[in-house]
């Protein structure tokens, strides 16, 4: 017996209808954003009373398969990890040293070294960005603008070793010379790391702040033209009033991303542990060697690790503190950036 | 005073886009300009010998070979079940919705994290030690959302009258989803995984304790304790603690070799991108 709705096309007109360009609701906190529409399905599939069938639970098997890893990752870092939140509790958090032959396990230097790096990274990327990206999208004819697109989405996928490499052998060298007089150690600091991860992360926030920009309806920009508005005013009086949204979750976007990069960090950082300034204003630590929670995980001390539970359970505990902070991250920019677009890869 | 803020505003963003372009074309003219003197026939076709200092990238070429097709292996069924599932069989759009940020998050997890969470399953748990088919699996879980998502949009821009004729002709719901859904939406599959090996072909972090070592690994032989070489783990370890000119050469040239395969793969993937976009806008 099929079953199919007839109901179904009516529904179809109603979502074509929705889907049509309304012009914008102009006071400002008004809902301009699509991220409140379904997910339109456009076709009804024949379903069988009781139906299943082969696809259907391989499917859903599938699916759940990927939940799995995703939640068997979680439970993982948190029952290996278990020992050290057992003899530490919060302390391992706010603890300032980290001596694993004395069994001292404070991770702050470490969560601190993160927040800087990535900071930095998000403040000299991100007006550069967002200000390339406002020229693509508003200023650059289009003709140029699919080559420019073209050319920085290639340039996302840049493998962060070779950006590493880079960093290596210009970056750490040319940061040096810039910074003898204030006497540094050597090129490797948390300030070479920041630069290089906002070169890393310039393509992302260019191509989704650009995507954010252009999903403002043409014809309100012609309106606001007409209107007698420069360009610069209709982009900021028009344009980032609506795209905000957008713009923010390519900037959360790219922040998950520096938090979580590994491989380029790792060779430009120094490695240095317990660096944390003397007060929290200063920032001395900046033009000095340190070491992050993924330049901890990438190094050597994992596989040492292994031989001493405390010691690998206070290594997973980075792993743990870790995606805490990226999963919140990345799940504020996806709500934030709706479920039209795909994930943060440059899918669609 | 409009006028001025405007011109000003003019050549600011463009000063933006000039300078940012200029450093990420800077960056690939330097691999370039740096890797182009290392590479050549004996380069692609040798051995690594003298810690990377002659020789050449051969078992490393090969090892990102085994470790990408793993990949794509492992996420094609999985990521042909989740696009079905989101794309046919969940019609309730908040729950379509959780499994979307699930695909986001899963897209989110740093790859140092995957690789930790694969070196306590398949290295300790499973007790493989390094292996390809741990590093493949990974990778595979890694661009799983980037190929379910290509595939789920594309089957979401299928014409509807396709899947309506099939549905009148009397076919079952798996009968259309084989023999209609899928076949018509290849190129999403297609455009999806090749963007997701780009990115795979590039990672360090998950596979540096799971599946590849530096040297002394050639063709894999069987699953337990054999490990591959790879391109990008070899640039991660010369660049470290190479103060050998000759090796830092031929570094540049891996490099430049990895740019080559992981550019390759991307713009396989644009011609299809773009008919798709084309597509949907004549929808």
């Amino acid at each position: 017996m099929l079953n199919c709705n007839l109901l179904e096309p009516d529904e179809k007109i109603v979502r074509k209808l929705r889907s049509v360009e309304y012009p914008p609701v102009a006071h400002p906190g008004a809902k301009v954003s699509v991220v409140d529409d379904p997910v339109s399905i456009n076709f009804p599939l024949p379903t069988r009373a009781g139906n299943w069938s082969w696809t259907r639970l391989v499917s859903l098997g599938f699916t759940a398969l990927a939940g799995l890893f995703l939640l068997a990752m979680i439970g993982v870092f948190l029952w290996e990890s278990l020992p050290v939140w057992r003899q530490f509790g919060f302390d391992y958090i706010l603890g300032t040293k980290w001596f694993f032959r004395q069994h001292e396990f404070g991770i702050l230097p470490m969560i601190y070294g993160t927040v800087m790096v990535s900071a930095l990274a998000i403040l000299l990327a991100v007006p550069l960005g967002v200000g390339a990206a406002v020229f693509t999208a508003e200023i650059l004819p289009s003709r140029w603008r699919g080559l420019v697109k073209v050319a920085v989405e290639l340039l996302a996928g840049v493998p962060s070793v070779v950006y590493g490499l880079l960093g290596i052998l210009f970056l750490r060298d040319w940061i040096y010379r810039l910074l003898t007089p204030f006497d540094p150690l050597s090129g490797d600091t948390l300030l070479t790391a920041g630069i290089l991860l906002a070169v890393m992360v310039l393509p992302t926030i260019i191509t989704l702040s650009d995507d954010a920009i252009r999903g403002v309806p043409v014809l309100q920009r012609h309106a606001a033209r007409g209107l007698g508005l420069t360009r610069f005013e209709t982009v900021t009086g028009l344009i980032f009033p609506q795209a905000w949204r957008g713009i923010f979750a390519s900037i959360l976007l790219a922040l998950g991303r520096a938090m979580g990069e590994t491989v380029a960090v790792f060779l430009v950082i120094g490695r240095r542990d317990n660096v944390l300034p003397e007060n929290w204003y200063s920032l001395r630590p900046l033009l000095e060697a340190g070491q992050t929670l993924t330049s901890k995980l990438g190094g050597s001390e994992t596989f040492i690790a292994r031989a001493d539970p405390l010691h690998w359970a206070a290594i997973v505990g980075l792993g743990l503190v870790l995606m805490g902070l990226v999963v919140g991250i990345t799940w504020g920019g996806a709500w934030l950036m709706g479920r039209e677009e795909g994930p943060d890869a440059p899918v669609a | 005073m409009r006028r001025w803020l405007d011109r000003a505003f003019l050549v600011g963003t463009g000063g933006c886009a000039v300078l940012a372009l200029t450093v990420l074309l800077g960056i690939l003219a330097a691999v370039v300009w740096r890797g182009a003197g290392a590479v050549s026939w004996e380069f692609l076709t040798d051995g690594m010998r003298q810690v990377g200092a002659s020789g050449g990238i051969f078992y490393n070429v090969i090892g990102t070979g085994i470790l990408l097709a793993t990949a794509l292996l492992v996420s094609a069924p999985l990521a042909v079940g989740l696009a079905l599932t989101l794309g046919v069989y969940v019609r309730n759009s908040r729950r379509r919705n959780r499994l979307v940020m699930m695909l986001y998050l899963l897209n989110g997890v740093p790859s140092i994290l995957i690789g930790l969470f694969g070196f306590v399953i398949f290295g300790v748990l499973l007790g493989w030690g390094k292996s390809w088919l741990a590093g493949g699996i990974l990778l595979g879980f890694m661009i799983l959302p980037t190929v379910a998502v290509a595939l789920f949009e594309r089957i979401q821009a299928l014409p509807a009258n396709t899947t309506e004729a099939a549905a009148g002709l009397g076919l079952s719901e798996s009968q259309i989803i084989w023999s209609v859904i899928l076949p018509q939406s290849l190129s999403g599959w297609l455009s999806g995984s090749l963007l997701g090996l780009a990115r795979a072909a590039g990672e360090t972090a998950p596979i540096m304790f799971t599946a590849t070592i530096f040297a002394g690994a050639t063709w894999p032989q069987g699953i337990r304790e054999s490990p591959v070489l790879s391109l990008p783990y070899h640039i991660f370890v010369l660049a470290q603690d190479s103060f050998d000119p000759a090796a830092s050469v031929r570094v540049w040239g891996a490099a430049l070799i990895l740019l080559f395969l992981v550019f390759s793969l991307s713009l396989l993937a644009l011609p299809l991108r773009l008919r798709l976009h084309e597509e949907s806008r004549h929808d």
